[in-house]
């Protein structure tokens, strides 16, 4: 054995642990080497100064101390059982309320302020109303609707001047501006669709007195049977009894066309 | 114990009254400060009661005991970290022996081994404490430290040596103190 194995051994030479053959090798490598002897010899005197170091003993009052504790141990034990939920459900919460008058008004005023704030806070909210923006936004597309239709009614195209006055039926309640463009229209625009379609427009707007005085002034001016016709009708429809001179003019006219004459004939005796 | 984890707690009186006395010692040594190690019995045996449904019916009460009693001086340890309990003179050495001089010589030298132990590192003072007071095996301590049973006596090979040095050390700084007295004595002389 060299004597890093022996001092490996050391352990086990102290408490006297050492086993055949290897007790035999220590032993005889111990009575070889004066190094490995002093070292052994050395810890073994120490070991030995260690038990000398006698045992701590406790005082009395530490059985009396245990004694306690395991009282407390037990009694709470046989109390575990014979405890319900709910008497520990009342415990639990008696040990949250105070016991002060004052703390206790205080407590109940602060959860009635927690609970007036949540209800506050979780009320359902009021139906969306129609507001200024949405109010405002439809005033601009009725605007710009009418502005497409007065744009379109200008127009060199008839068919883009048709698509004006189809425009104005999008219109529920059209400013002065484009009834007058719609009259205009009836009075003075060279193509006969176009002034038909201008009757057909003006027809949903016949409360109005500038249109019902217009259609009557027009009625006295077209030269196109379908208008006069178109009109006509529309001035029997409408009731209007400033109508009727004009009516009475075209009967009595020779020189009209004939269809004219004879529906002029039957809305004068309408009206009258 | 097997009665206590079964429901019989009023047993533990009879394992306390066989164990506390080897677990106080442990705890004095292991610390040095006697009320600390008092309030670790108690709460050991506090732990037993606590955790007495863990006691398996082939444990062996010793190991299991001293599994709870390290806890307990860890968590102990933890919790007043910093405080230096050793005392620097030592516990009292009883007195037997019919020769005064001899005896002093040998409560001195007591002294110092126990002073030479309390400067070891805790990890170095558990194995020899272990071992030396409370006769446990190299195989129990290793399973008690959960570690191999080569590491168990390679560490008590090295705590006994720093153990020789720090009491030639302690020795050498008392024998100097010695002289020193000695020499200042005869001068007033």
């Amino acid at each position: 054995m060299e004597c890093e194995e022996v001092r490996d051994q050391f352990a086990d030479y102290l408490i006297d642990n050492l086993q055949e053959p290897a007790r035999l090798e220590v032993r005889n490598h111990l009575a070889a080497c004066e190094s490995c002897r002093s070292e052994a010899e050395g810890l073994k005197t120490l070991w030995a100064k260690l038990g000398a170091i006698p045992a701590a003993q406790p005082g009395p009052e530490l059985r009396a101390r245990f004694q306690v504790m395991l009282e407390a141990y037990r009694h709470g034990l046989d109390e575990a059982p014979s405890r319900s939920w709910r008497q520990s459900m009342n415990e639990w919460l008696a040990g949250w309320w105070p016991s002060q008058p004052v703390l206790q008004f205080g407590l109940t005023l602060a959860l009635l302020v927690v609970g007036l704030v949540a209800g506050w806070r979780l009320r359902p909210e009021p139906a969306v109303q129609p507001n200024g923006e949405i109010t405002e936004l439809r005033g601009e597309l009725h605007q710009m609707r009418q502005m497409v239709a007065l744009s379109l009614m200008q127009q060199q195209s008839a068919s883009e001047r048709l698509k004006g006055v189809s425009w104005s039926y999008q219109l529920k309640q059209p400013d002065g501006e484009v009834l007058i463009a719609l009259l205009d229209t009836l009075m003075h625009d060279q193509n006969v669709n176009v002034r038909l379609a201008a009757v057909d427009a003006l027809r949903q707007f016949g409360g109005q007195p500038v249109v019902r005085n217009g259609v009557v002034e027009a009625l006295g001016r077209q030269d196109s049977p379908m208008v006069q016709v178109a009109l006509i009708d529309l001035v029997v429809d409408l009731k209007e009894k400033e109508s009727v001179d004009t009516l009475r003019k075209l009967t009595q006219n020779e020189k009209l066309n004939e269809a004219v004459r004879t529906r002029a004939q039957r809305g004068l005796q309408e009206l009258e | 114990m097997l009665a206590v984890r079964d429901g019989d707690v009023g047993k533990l009186g009879a394992l306390f009254d066989r164990h506390h006395r080897v677990l106080f010692d442990y705890f004095v040594r292991m610390t040095g400060d006697r009320a600390g190690a008092e309030d670790l019995v108690q709460d050991v045996f506090f732990r037993m009661l606590k955790y007495r449904k863990t006691y398996r019916d082939d444990s062996r009460f010793t190991a299991w005991m001293f599994h709870i009693a390290r806890n307990a001086r860890i968590d102990h340890h933890k919790k007043r970290k910093g405080e230096v309990m050793f005392p620097e003179e030592g516990m009292e050495i009883p007195s037997r022996s019919p020769f005064p001089n001899q005896e002093l010589e040998q409560q001195q030298e007591t002294a110092l081994v126990q002073r030479a132990l309390h400067k070891l590192s805790e990890e170095k003072r558990e194995v020899l404490v272990l071992s030396r007071y409370q006769d446990m095996k190299y195989e129990q301590i290793a399973e008690l430290l959960g570690c191999e049973v080569g590491t168990v006596k390679v560490r008590v090979h090295r705590a006994m040596r720093e153990l020789r040095e720090v009491f030639f050390k302690l020795s050498g700084e008392k024998a100097s103190w010695n002289a020193k007295k000695s020499e200042t004595s005869l001068r007033i002389i």
